[in-house]
């Protein structure tokens, strides 16, 4: 006798997102303004581009590099900026830190930054303050890490042992001095992580803000491409490949080793919430 | 002895601090040294920063002041930017997730193909998505066209290396039962990988969702279509009012795209 097999479950509710996302993706796709027959000068126009590229002019790499070295200082500075404005918001954003209404409202806040792209912050605040140049675009990627990096650490800290935090109180520590020795140690390798995650990420990013004149090699890439200048455009391109891959292999590199090395808790669903540094052993 | 000190004495000695410690924090210094000072680097001087602050409040003053007559004409730019990110995300994710599978050792173990994917995939990722913007408008004229086009290759390398390395860290067991079951590669993936990482794969594409509506406002400004379009003749003009409109528009459709994907994201993990 067949034995009883259990009944599959329901699939309505995926079936109804999932219908739900296609009649998303139909309307989006039919009225969005693309004439679709454009896509077919695509490869001859990318052709051309890049048959004029090569051989790309290597004398130009005089002014490619300065500017690349610009983007890396600005992703680098902006980084430290978003870390230290970040401890004390991070804190303050955790539950198990500050109280439940003061979390909350830090939370807020934190998405708040978030929502605002650096190119923005560089435009509407900090050209107007600090004048055109690298030192605006640093201000701005330094505001919006903030809001990231602020979320993290919440996060990173609301994840901890409390067992430490308790041993701190034990033995007498009061205030900041059960953070610095009961939270910080716990935290610190993650953080470290978070914080070399966000220059990857912010090299990338100060590349957008070349263009509006707050430093960097987008400036360059800009003017290079739209004037058609393609040989010194495929070098700075080739330079701005070459040192992000160099900088993303570093610093990925030295994640791998502080989260490893130092048996750090499972960066999981943490890294899912914002911009996220280890994407793996989420489940 | 007294017994203080014998106890003191059997206190283990504390561990010296590794030498990668001390070259990494001397690095630190030195890199953030030489990237303040003006020579070398940007010249960052915050005090300077202090002083200058004065000097956003008359266009600050105008952002405050935001001219609500101008709504209107942001609206169809703005439905634009959503439409472009939606495209985007969906062919771009829709993408790579295949390509996912041929940069992990699970699915490619030992093999060329893992090496060459997975360095097609890096350089994917080290072009900036304006970069991608500046080319494709370059290549097929301005429109959202490019801006899609753009946001599909920064999608592509965003959550193809977010799952490739969830597709590293999978769970053996399925994979050697379907083994022991006389199954294909093709099927290995489809029945013992995929159905671990789906989960995951859905909540990177919400992810990448999230960035593309944030992304879409900066490619405007290089004529990849969008609001950014609006907001950069208008910031050019200087149209401080005008721009604050944009700005609060784009600050709203950001801030509720995050919350709605964020809760369903808690949901799929």
């Amino acid at each position: 006798m067949a034995t009883q097999r259990p009944a599959r479950p329901s699939t309505l509710k995926r079936n109804l997102w999932i219908a739900g996302a296609t009649g998303l993706l139909a309307w989006a796709a039919l009225t969005v303004n693309v004439d679709i027959t454009d896509l077919a000068s695509l490869p001859a126009g990318l052709w051309a581009i890049l048959s004029r590229m090569i051989p790309p002019d290597l004398s130009y790499l005089e002014s490619a590099v300065p500017a690349m070295m610009e983007s890396i200082q600005m992703a680098w500075l902006g980084t430290i900026i978003g870390a230290a404005l970040s401890l004390p918001l991070g804190f303050l954003g955790a539950k198990n830190v500050s109280s439940p209404v003061v979390s909350s409202v830090m939370r807020q806040i934190l998405n708040a930054i978030r929502a605002f792209p650096e190119l923005i912050l560089a435009i509407a605040i900090f050209i107007p303050i600090a004048g055109l140049g690298p030192v605006a675009g640093t201000l701005a990627i330094g505001v919006h890490s903030a809001g990231t990096l602020g979320k993290l650490t919440a996060e990173a800290i609301e994840g901890i042992d409390d067992g430490p935090v308790e041993a701190a109180r034990a033995v007498g520590g009061r205030g900041l001095q059960v953070q610095r020795w009961g939270v910080v140690p716990q935290v610190l390798p993650e953080l470290i992580g978070f914080w070399l995650y966000r220059v990857e990420i912010n090299i990338r990013a100060s590349a957008v803000l070349g263009v509006v004149g707050a430093g960097g090699i987008g400036f360059l890439l800009q003017q290079t491409i739209v004037f058609g200048r393609w040989p010194q455009a495929g070098m700075a391109i080739i330079v701005v490949v070459v040192a992000t891959i160099i900088v993303d292999t570093i610093s990925g590199g030295i994640r791998r080793r502080i989260i490893v090395g130092s048996e750090a808790k499972t960066v999981a669903e943490v890294d899912l919430m914002a911009e996220s540094p280890v994407g793996r052993s989420v489940s | 002895m007294t017994a203080a000190a014998a106890q003191a004495s059997h206190r283990p000695t504390k561990p010296p601090r590794s030498r990668a410690i001390y070259a990494g924090l001397v690095a630190f210094v030195a890199i953030t040294l030489v990237s303040v000072s003006e020579e070398w680097g940007i010249g960052l001087d915050l005090g300077s920063i202090v002083e200058d602050l004065g000097n956003g409040r008359v266009i600050l003053e105008q952002l405050l002041a935001p001219n609500w007559a101008f709504l209107p004409r942001v609206v169809d730019p703005l439905l634009e930017t959503f439409q472009i990110a939606v495209v985007a995300a969906f062919i771009g994710c829709g993408l790579a997730l295949p390509i996912s599978f041929f940069a992990s050792r699970t699915t490619v173990p030992n093999h060329p193909t893992l090496t060459v994917s997975r360095g097609l995939l890096s350089v994917v990722r080290a072009i900036p998505d304006f970069l991608y913007a500046l080319l494709f408008v370059a290549a097929v004229g301005i429109g959202p066209l490019p801006g899609i086009l753009a946001l599909i290759f920064f999608n592509v390398g965003v959550v193809a290396k977010l799952l490739s390395e969830t597709v590293d860290s999978v769970d053996t067991g399925p994979i050697e039962a379907v083994d022991a079951g006389g199954s294909t590669r093709t099927q290995m993936v489809r029945w013992a990988v995929l159905p671990q990482v789906l989960p995951n794969y859905v909540a990177f594409s919400l992810y990448a969702f999230e960035l593309n509506v944030r992304a879409s406002t900066v490619l405007g400004f290089v004529g990849a279509g969008g609001i950014g379009f609006l907001l950069r003749v208008q910031y050019q003009f200087g149209f401080w009012s005008n721009v604050s409109v944009i700005i609060i528009c784009l600050f709203f459709i950001v801030f509720a795209i995050e919350l709605v994907s964020i809760r369903l994201r808690r949901r799929l993990v």
